[in-house]
């Protein structure tokens, strides 16, 4: 009785600290309704520590696809994300035209994007500190593209000198 | 609760509102100093098109020298003499600014009015545009009109002018800027050709509640202005 007991508390123990890690990054939640016929409703809540997770297992060839535009992208999008948890519940841009309407905001420590119009609406909440992750994965990833691409032309140069 | 228990809890909470307040000040502190950057365009079409940015300054600054591209580095923009067509803006701006307040520019004509100031450390930039002749191609069944009068005769013809006029007075724009002169001195203050955009926003935010830029057209208004609040209305 005392051994299942034991058995039961280790796997009782396990789950929880699986679920704390699992959420501790918060939940990225998706909302997407379309209302025509046919159209589709989906509401998703994702553990937001999935994210940088999944990247780990994206090939880095993908990742490095970006390029030159990503890698300048990148130290701008950092210091945007990195910002943007010092402005806990502001919204920062709201568009109205008609009856679609744009927002872009912070919820505490989320970033929330709301697209509303006629046929279709999306709700998007993201915890910032994912997106930062996110950036510095897809940075890391450019900046060693960086290295590869400079020394691959430094060994260009040096067998041209070579040659000559 | 055992006394030992009590002892350490009454520590802790000492502890943490010791640790609490220095932080709950610092908020306070940079709430009521932070500055918001907004920018509203509202149309009076039919559609009631409303667009609406709110930035902290302060965020602006930390972001601004993250972007590197083109002639934009380090928060400073790089121009050479080409750009302005051989004008030597710092000459320029040095004279205005050691020039006494007063009128720079003044234009009146029957298309615009435009007018240049240096007024209590602000530099006024006032252009009223009375043209109006977009509004007579798209909107105006009058203006259409008036166009095909044009057209037919090769020129308005005299008895019209007045409901022209008035038509056009009715149509005009507004564009009113208004920037510190500390702002501008700022935006100046980095190499011979370049333009401190740091700087310029540094003083930015040093100043007090203002209304930098106001357009006022037909269809259109714009606003951009400066103040303490987060968002707008």
């Amino acid at each position: 009785m005392i051994l299942l007991a034991k058995v039961a508390l280790g796997f009782g123990t396990t789950v929880a600290v699986a679920g704390a890690y699992t959420f501790h990054q918060g939940v990225i939640r998706i909302d997407i309704d379309e209302f025509r016929s046919g159209g589709s409703h989906v509401h998703m809540w994702v553990p937001a520590a999935v994210v940088p997770m999944a990247l780990h297992f994206v090939p880095q060839q993908h990742l490095r696809h970006g390029g030159r535009e990503m890698r300048e992208a990148m130290p701008i999008a950092r210091a945007l994300f990195r910002e943007l948890k010092n402005y806990p519940n502001t919204t920062f841009v709201e568009v109205t035209d008609g009856d679609q309407h744009v927002r872009v905001a912070t919820e505490g420590s989320r970033l929330a994007i709301d697209v509303t119009e006629p046929g279709e609406n999306v709700h998007l909440r993201i915890p910032i500190s994912t997106v930062e992750d996110a950036v510095a994965q897809l940075e890391r990833a450019a900046s060693s593209q960086s290295i590869r691409e400079h020394k691959e032309g430094k060994a260009e140069r040096d067998d041209d000198a070579d040659w000559q | 609760m055992t006394p030992r228990f009590r002892s350490f809890a009454a520590c802790a909470a000492l502890a943490a509102a010791l640790l609490a307040l220095p932080l709950a000040a610092s908020a306070q502190s940079s709430s009521s100093s932070e500055r918001w950057l907004h920018v509203r365009v509202t149309s009076t079409d039919s559609h009631g098109e409303s667009v609406k940015v709110n930035v902290p300054l302060e965020m602006a600054e930390k972001i601004l020298p993250a972007i590197n591209k083109d002639r934009l580095h380090g928060g400073k923009v790089r121009f050479n003499e080409l750009d302005c067509d051989g004008v030597d803006l710092k000459a320029i701006l040095n004279a205005v600014r050691t020039t006494k307040d007063g009128e720079f520019v003044t234009v009146q004509s029957d298309d615009a009015d435009v007018r240049v100031a240096k007024q209590a450390g602000y530099l006024l930039i006032h252009v009223t545009d009375k043209s109006g002749k977009h509004h007579f191609h798209h909107h105006s069944r009058h203006s259409m009109k008036d166009d095909a009068d044009k057209d037919e005769s090769g020129k308005v013809e005299k008895d019209e002018k007045p409901a022209k006029t008035e038509s056009a007075v009715n149509h005009e724009s507004r564009v009113e800027v208004k920037v510190p002169m500390k702002v501008i001195d700022a935006l100046f203050s980095a190499g011979k050709d370049e333009l401190d955009l740091m700087a310029a926003l540094h003083a930015l935010s040093a100043n007090g509640d203002t209304e930098l830029v106001s357009v006022k057209a037909d269809d259109n208004t714009v606003r951009v202005w400066l103040d303490s609040k987060s968002a707008t209305d």
